[in-house]
């Protein structure tokens, strides 16, 4: 479908906002510009949500009364707990509740001359709310759009947005603490699902990816490698410990890949993108899919080179490889906030949750590596860490050798390269001895050359380099002439040096 | 009984996570391509990977969707075996029946597993390549009566042959099955494992590693 629109084919009045108001559309935003798209967007949650705004406003009434005692407690059931929780950030939640349903008023009047910045509105402003309100629209547009055909659609959108909106005034809770409270909601809310789907995993498992997009997308800026944690620590320091091992190889690491094959490197290529590419997403689910993707190319590598499907222990190498090559952004902060706030069905025995797990164990691998795990010496892995020598030129001509069961050649190759690389110092060094020497001898034969350059040319006679330039060749000997040549090409200090005592 | 347990959840749709471990070329990957795909030694094959395969089984009128999870085999790779088995709801050891070191490992596994993960995880020792018996390094005695005392099952498998595995792997279910039920009437409700239980991505330091890493094993 996009195929079309894709090249060079721009008609002005495609590019137009629909509204015919005489800015510019957005695709993203259904053709219309930013601020008609808003409109038309909240006319729609207001028809199909007006109702759910009355309860809702009824509600925080009802329980207005009951606002201090609310501590969260295990024993609570599920609901009760929400409306607890929820009820307690009441008082500064209803700007951000009313903000979906009330378009119109309160906006600021120079919003047009900034289409792009969607909310300017009064919401009790962190900035990172309002950076990711446009965001968290589509979000809540999405979400409402997909639960509009069930029939407890309203009832699950009230208490996801009555969650959220509380979790975003929890930003001083410990980020084991956030997760707890959403792994909670997403297990209440999917024990409720499966009780009112009749057991239909599937359809449970949907509702529950689009909850957790929705969720997720308007919490990421808040709980996304939180200041409570070390998180943005670790990152630094695994980030650190990759670049440390930039000399690892495909074969150290028995990798059956053969990135001679240019399929192979293609996919290799596009591994790394996939995994790099996680940083970017918000939800969840999606920064499992990079992963996925990641996985499938590592697959199909593996299967170009070694024409049979990969088995884990296959794959888990490679996949160490692809890590080890991406050094993917925020790597910690990036499992964390899964392992935290994934929908965990998916996490235990899906297809996503395998990949996720080996990525898991790809980076417990690079934490521990040690010179064992890479069949090296601890001689060679110092060696190595230190960055005082390197395997790497040797992967060029090792790189022809079958990469599966050649840990034993490795080891040798590596072996090879140190005395190789033993060898060239050596020549190296002798190189330098006998440049000093040469200089040594160059010197003394200079020296001898002037001198008796000198005793040729007695005291009274003029000096030897004016009259060679001036008198005629005949009268010198070509012996001195050749001499004279090499005088002049020597510093001009030497000669006082030499002879001024 | 049971249906008896299921009260509010007799539609449901189990899902079950279980992970393969052994030594490596001991015929994991082999086993779960048979169950899977009835496949063996097949260069042709049309999967693109054997690492993470799924079944779907009906079991007396329940649905189950058995998700298995290979590991890698490698020596060098043993400390992450607590990422790869936590949640996992069976587990499959797997050992070479000619081979009485695999045997050994299995048994470090086993216990491994009794200690993190207590008695919630349904145990299979499978001794494997029953093809080969003339070649048979472990009695069938010794292994039989080694799982029984550690509340394990046994089974002898031939991925080659396509010998016992549709029945290792239907006994195991049915077993986790009963072990999900048991849970759930201890909780009282219907839910699976408490959120608690999910969380910490963690490897453990104290492996008794043993012999150096045993390299690559596809030469053989
Ligand atoms: N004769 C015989 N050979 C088998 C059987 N099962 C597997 N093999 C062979 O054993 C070798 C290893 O099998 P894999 O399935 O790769 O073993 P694995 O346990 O997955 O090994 P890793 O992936 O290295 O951990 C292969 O050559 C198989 O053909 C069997 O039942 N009988
Ligand atoms: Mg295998
Ligand atoms: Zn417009």
């Amino acid at each position: 479908m996009s195929i079309q629109r894709r090249g060079i084919h721009l008609d002005q009045s495609e590019l137009l906002c629909k509204k015919g108001c005489g800015f510019y559309g957005n695709a993203a935003w259904q053709g219309f510009c930013s601020k008609c798209w808003r409109e038309e967007k909240q006319r729609q949650i207001q028809e199909d949500w007006a109702l759910a705004e009355r309860l809702q406003r009824e509600e925080e009434e009802a329980y207005a009364n009951r606002q201090q005692k609310s501590q969260p407690q295990a024993a609570v059931t599920p609901f009760n707990k929400f409306e607890e929780r929820k009820n307690k950030e009441k008082s500064s939640k209803v700007h951000t509740v009313t903000k979906f349903f009330t378009p119109s008023t309160k906006t600021p009047p120079k919003k047009d001359a900034a289409p792009f910045d969607a909310h300017s509105g009064p919401s009790p402003s962190s900035s990172t709310r309002r950076h990711s309100c446009l965001e968290d629209e589509r979000a809540t547009q999405e979400f409402i759009d997909f639960l509009k055909p069930l029939k407890s659609g309203r009832e699950i959108f009230k208490q996801c947005r009555a969650f959220t909106e509380g979790m975003v005034y929890k930003q001083d809770m410990g980020a084991d603490e956030l997760s707890e409270c959403v792994q909670d909601f997403y297990q209440n809310l999917s024990d409720r699902l499966q009780a009112q789907f009749k057991g239909s995993s599937d359809h449970v498992e949907s509702v529950m990816d689009e909850v957790e997009k929705y969720m997720m997308t308007r919490l990421y800026k808040a709980v996304f490698c939180p200041e409570s944690t070390d998180d943005e620590k670790k990152d630094l320091a695994i980030q650190k410990r990759i670049r440390s091992l930039h000399w690892v190889t495909i074969e150290m690491l028995c990798v059956p890949v053969d990135e001679d094959i240019p399929e192979v490197s293609d996919r290799v290529v596009k591994a790394i993108t996939d995994v790099i590419e996680m940083d970017s997403k918000w939800v969840p689910k999606e920064k499992l899919a990079c992963i996925t993707r990641c996985s499938k190319h590592i697959f199909n590598a593996i299967k170009v080179s070694k024409k049979e499907a990969a088995s884990a222990d296959d794959f888990l190498p490679t996949l160490i490889y692809i890590v080890l090559k991406a050094n993917p952004p925020r790597l910690q902060s990036n499992i964390q906030y899964i392992t935290r706030f994934c929908n965990p069905s998916r996490l235990m025995s899906g297809e996503d949750g395998y990949y996720f797990t080996n990525l898991c164990c790809a980076v417990a691998f690079i934490e521990k590596l040690d010179a064992q795990s890479l069949n090296l010496s601890s001689e060679e892995f110092e060696l190595y860490m230190s960055g005082q020598a390197s395997p790497n030129w040797l992967q060029t001509r090792g790189a022809s050798s079958s990469s599966s069961g050649s840990t034993a050649l490795t080891q040798v190759h590596n072996q090879a390269d140190l005395s190789v690389l033993d060898k060239r110092e050596e020549h190296v060094r002798k190189g330098a001895r006998q440049l000093e020497n040469d200089l040594i001898d160059w010197t003394n034969e200079v020296e001898q050359k002037v001198q008796s350059a000198l005793e040729s040319f007695p005291a009274g006679t003029p000096a030897p380099a004016g009259t060679a330039a001036s008198e005629p060749a005949p009268a010198a000997p070509s012996a001195i002439d050749s001499e004279n040549v090499e005088n002049e090409l020597l510093p001009p200090p030497l000669q006082p040096q030499v002879f001024a005592g | 009984m049971s249906s008896a347990g299921a009260a509010g959840t007799s539609n449901r749709t189990y899902s079950f996570k279980v992970v393969l471990l052994g030594e490596g070329c001991v015929g994991k990957t082999s086993l779960v391509l048979r169950y899977c795909e009835n496949k063996f030694n097949d260069k042709h094959i049309t999967t693109l990977q054997a690492s993470f395969l799924t079944k779907k089984l009906n079991i007396t009128g329940k649905r189950v969707n058995l998700a298995i999870w290979d590991t890698a085999g490698q020596e060098r790779f043993h400390a992450l075996g607590p990422i790869y088995y936590r949640d996992s709801n069976g587990a499959v050891l797997v050992y070479d029946v000619t081979d009485e070191d695999s045997f050994q490992k299995v048994k470090n596994w086993v216990k491994e597993l009794r200690k993190m993960l207590g008695n919630d995880i349904c145990l299979c020792i499978v001794g494997n390549k029953i093809d080969l018996d003339k070649d048979r390094h472990v009695s069938v005695e010794d292994a039989e009566s080694y799982a029984e005392s550690v509340g394990a099952k046994h089974y002898h498998t031939s991925a080659k042959l396509n010998k016992g595995i549709e029945e290792l792997f239907l006994d195991l279910c049915k077993r986790m099955m009963e072990t999900a039920h048991a849970e759930e009437r201890a909780k009282g409700n219907g839910a699976s494992q408490s959120a608690a239980t999910r969380r910490g991505v963690q490897i453990v330091d104290d492996e008794p590693q043993a012999t150096p890493a045993g390299g690559c094993c596809s030469s053989g």
